[in-house]
């Protein structure tokens, strides 16, 4: 959950967009360290076929990512490592390679969805959000000096922290802000304020 | 002499069936299944772990865990769970984990799962895809308080010519640390062109990446393979045959760039396929020629594990021309000989090894390599008009002679450096056994003058212990030991020669000896699990040279075999 870096960049793939129009998006990120996690927020309309996947694995250059679907209340609706399912086993996702993830949900409420992208095996642990995933009390590694366990020891790969998301038939989807910032930021403001007060009562 | 020399047979389960099973019967058997069992007795059939399990590497807090998936449909990723613990029944767990698989490392798992206990014995169990795999064993290497270690040291398994009974043999044994495999673990050609008691997969000479990953997945099915694997922890170098036969760092005889291609991207596919199939941790995977390393035994042993063929090694010499009764051979004054820029460790590796010799704390130092260190000369075949002695074979350290002395040297010492003790080289490689005390010129029986004297040993510097192969061919027409002791009678260094029998060595080591047993199965021509103990040689500490010895034996209570 520390460190991370969210350089979110929502780029619209469909020519024409507008607000009561599903759209495609793509957006991405970097995480540094094993147990960062990405929080994304999108939102629905009804009627709407929702598919989410990354491309960003790319054969072990990049961390083994794993998904996992919330709903706007905290409750876990879906999670997915690995894209290929043994049910719809003609599913296809563009660019997507074998350890990249994949969702398709053709009956999600129109609302809001909280969707946190992690690097594989750290999933959630129980069926709210407010639980956290497997990896949450161990102290951070930097990807860099970490064997994730689905890496390939003969190539040791698995040391890229960048990640894309592609989401398809949503309404808006953004990164959320590393809920830290928002401690920080107000550690900040608190820190702040105390210096004005005490400034004003030395006066 | 009051020890036996003949071993029966362990009765495990129905021997008949085990038969079939071993001699590839049950290939067949399978294929007819659908039409002949019925739904439940089909699932028992284990197609998922068909490869069985193996370890390797191990260290004194992890140790490699492989296996092999097979999917019913290919998938683009499958994940693996393993699980570790301290009792066959895997009650006592002490480690879960998971890992993945996909296409692109043909479906091979290979885990390295740190924090284990070290000189522990564990059992480990994979699964996946709804199937679970056969119960492995494994140990971690010891740390302190060592006083014994005992494992069996074979090379030379070729699948085409005959069956691994000698894996089996060693797979019964329960009080084994390890085994070492010193190299072909499995070999190249193509249908009846080495050997005919099975056929090769592919029945044409692996050159490709496919090639060589359905030649691995072939010699990872066979039964004693697989028992020897689920039993024990295997450290493992290559030889030549891994890739192609007689490798040097730039080809191979048994490499022909015309027809065949580019020796790089045959030496990166051989090599792409063996780090995927074996149980071996990568020492640098930006330089995957190169896996010398070390395991330190405690402050037993130090077990130095040699990288001959493909980072550094220079071509061997081609300018033998003098015809001995064992084809041509080359003298010390042949062009080449003496150049010391022609190397098989390359220089970064010697100085690794003469570093390691110099400063491990361990009491022994064994060297794991591919081809014989010891010379080996034959006669002129005619006498009258060619009375030298030749080197025979220019593919072992007799053909890289500068490079043998300056470990010598090294072994010696000098004014800034004490002498090395307690150097035992095993190899492999010759599909023959051979026991020998080590000196730069054997040939001199000069003590005084810096020479050997083959009846007391002094002047040896170190020992070497070569098995046999695990079921490649030997000079099998020596039925009467007479080429054997031509060889003894003309390199006077050589305690034992037997150039006929197929099995493998026992080595068991303790603060005051190492001693090197050889074992011999009765047939490769068959499934068999009759073996024979053959005869025994140590050194003991400080001495340096070979003497007579005698059959070690087994240890007490051993952890329970894998089931």
């Amino acid at each position: 959950m520390r460190h991370l870096i969210a350089i979110a960049v929502a780029s619209f793939a469909a020519t024409t967009v507008s607000t009561a129009q599903a759209a495609d998006f793509a957006l991405s990120g970097q995480i540094s360290y094993h147990n960062d996690l990405a929080h994304i927020d999108f939102s629905v309309a009804a009627g709407n076929t929702v598919t989410l996947w990354t491309d960003s694995w790319q054969q072990g250059r990049n961390f083994d990512p794993t998904l996992a679907l919330f709903s706007a209340n905290g409750t876990l609706l879906a999670v997915n490592d690995d894209y290929f399912d043994d049910a719809f086993p003609d599913r296809t996702y563009a660019g997507a390679g074998g350890y990249d993830s994949g969702l398709t949900l053709g009956s999600l409420a129109a609302g809001s969805y909280r969707l946190v992208l992690g690097a594989t095996f750290n999933a959630p642990v129980g069926t709210q959000l407010v639980q956290g995933f497997l990896y949450g009390s161990e102290t951070p590694i930097a990807l860099i000096d970490w064997n994730q366990p689905t890496y390939d020891m003969n190539t040791n790969d698995q040391k890229g922290g960048f990640w894309r998301l592609n989401l398809s038939g949503v309404e808006q989807a953004a990164v959320v802000p590393e809920p830290n910032r928002y401690a920080m930021l107000a550690a900040g403001l608190l820190s702040i304020a105390l210096v004005v007060r005490r400034r004003q009562q030395k006066r | 002499m009051g020890r036996p020399t003949k071993v029966q047979p362990v009765r495990t389960g129905n021997s008949r069936r085990d038969f079939f099973k071993r001699s590839g019967a049950g290939t067949a058997a399978l294929l007819a299944a659908p039409a002949l069992l019925p739904m439940s007795a089909q699932a028992a059939v284990n197609t998922v772990f068909q490869h069985g399990v193996a370890s390797g590497d191990p260290l004194s807090d992890r140790v490699i865990l492989w296996t092999r998936v097979t999917p019913a449909t290919a998938k683009p990723a499958v994940t693996v769970s393993y699980v570790i613990a301290t009792d066959p029944a895997l009650t006592q767990v002490v480690l879960r984990g998971s890992a993945k698989t996909n296409p692109g490392r043909d479906y091979t798992v290979k885990v390295d799962p740190a924090g284990l206990k070290p000189g522990t014995t564990y059992y480990y169990q994979f699964s996946a895809e709804g199937a679970t795999s056969p119960v492995g064993r494994t140990k971690t290497l010891p740390t302190t308080g060592v006083t014994s270690l005992r494992m069996a040291v074979v090379s030379c398994s070729n699948h085409a010519f005959g069956y691994f009974n000698a894996y089996g043999r060693i797979a019964a044994r329960a009080d084994l640390d390890l085994v070492m495999h010193l190299g072909d673990y499995l070999y190249e050609y193509g249908a009846g062109q080495y050997g005919n008691v099975r056929t090769p997969e592919p029945a044409h000479e692996m050159v490709t990446l496919a090639d060589y990953r359905l030649r691995h997945a072939q010699y990872k099915r066979d039964a004693d393979s697989q028992a020897m694997h689920r039993q024990h922890p295997l450290v493992a170098i290559w030889d030549d045959h891994e890739i192609t036969n007689d490798g040097w760092k730039d080809g191979a005889q048994n490499h022909q760039p015309g027809t065949e291609g580019d020796w790089n991207a045959r030496v990166a596919a051989g090599l792409q396929a063996y780090y995927e199939w074996m149980p071996v941790r990568p020492v640098n995977v930006n330089k995957l020629r190169d896996n010398h390393r070390g395991f330190a035994y405690g402050d037993l042993a130090d077990l130095l594990m040699l990288e001959e063929r493909l980072s550094e090694r220079s071509q061997q010499l081609t300018t033998a021309t003098h015809v001995t009764p064992f084809g041509r051979g080359f003298a010390t004054t042949d062009p080449g000989y003496g150049d010391p820029s022609r190397t098989l460790l390359g220089e970064a590796q010697e100085a690794w090894l003469v570093d390691r010799l110099r400063t491990t704390p361990a009491r022994w130092k064994l060297l794991g390599q591919g081809v014989m260190f010891a010379q080996l000369k034959a006669p002129g075949a005619n006498q009258a008009t060619d009375p030298g002695l030749y080197f025979i074979n220019g593919d072992q350290w007799d053909g890289y002679e500068p490079a043998r002395n300056r470990l010598y040297a090294a072994i010696k010492g000098d004014a800034t450096h004490a002498k090395v003790d307690n150097l035992v080289v095993l190899t492999g490689d010759i599909h023959s056994s051979w026991a020998a005390d080590l000196h730069p010129n054997p040939y001199n029986p000069s003590v005084a003058n810096g020479g050997y004297d083959k009846a007391t040993g002094a002047g040896s510097l170190a020992v070497e212990f070569v098995g046999t192969s695990v079921s490649s061919p030997g000079v099998d027409t020596d039925t009467t030991g007479s080429i054997a002791g031509a060889l003894r009678f003309y390199n006077p260094h050589f305690k034992y020669v037997q150039l006929t029998r197929r099995g493998y060595m026992l080595i068991d080591v303790n603060r005051d000896r190492v001693v090197g047993e050889w074992w011999y199965v009765d047939t490769v021509a068959t499934p068999s699990n009759i073996e024979t103990f053959a005869t025994a040689f140590e050194v003991r500490h400080g001495e340096n040279h070979l003497q007579a010895s005698a059959q070690t034996p087994s240890r007490a209570n051993p952890p329970l075999l894998a089931p």
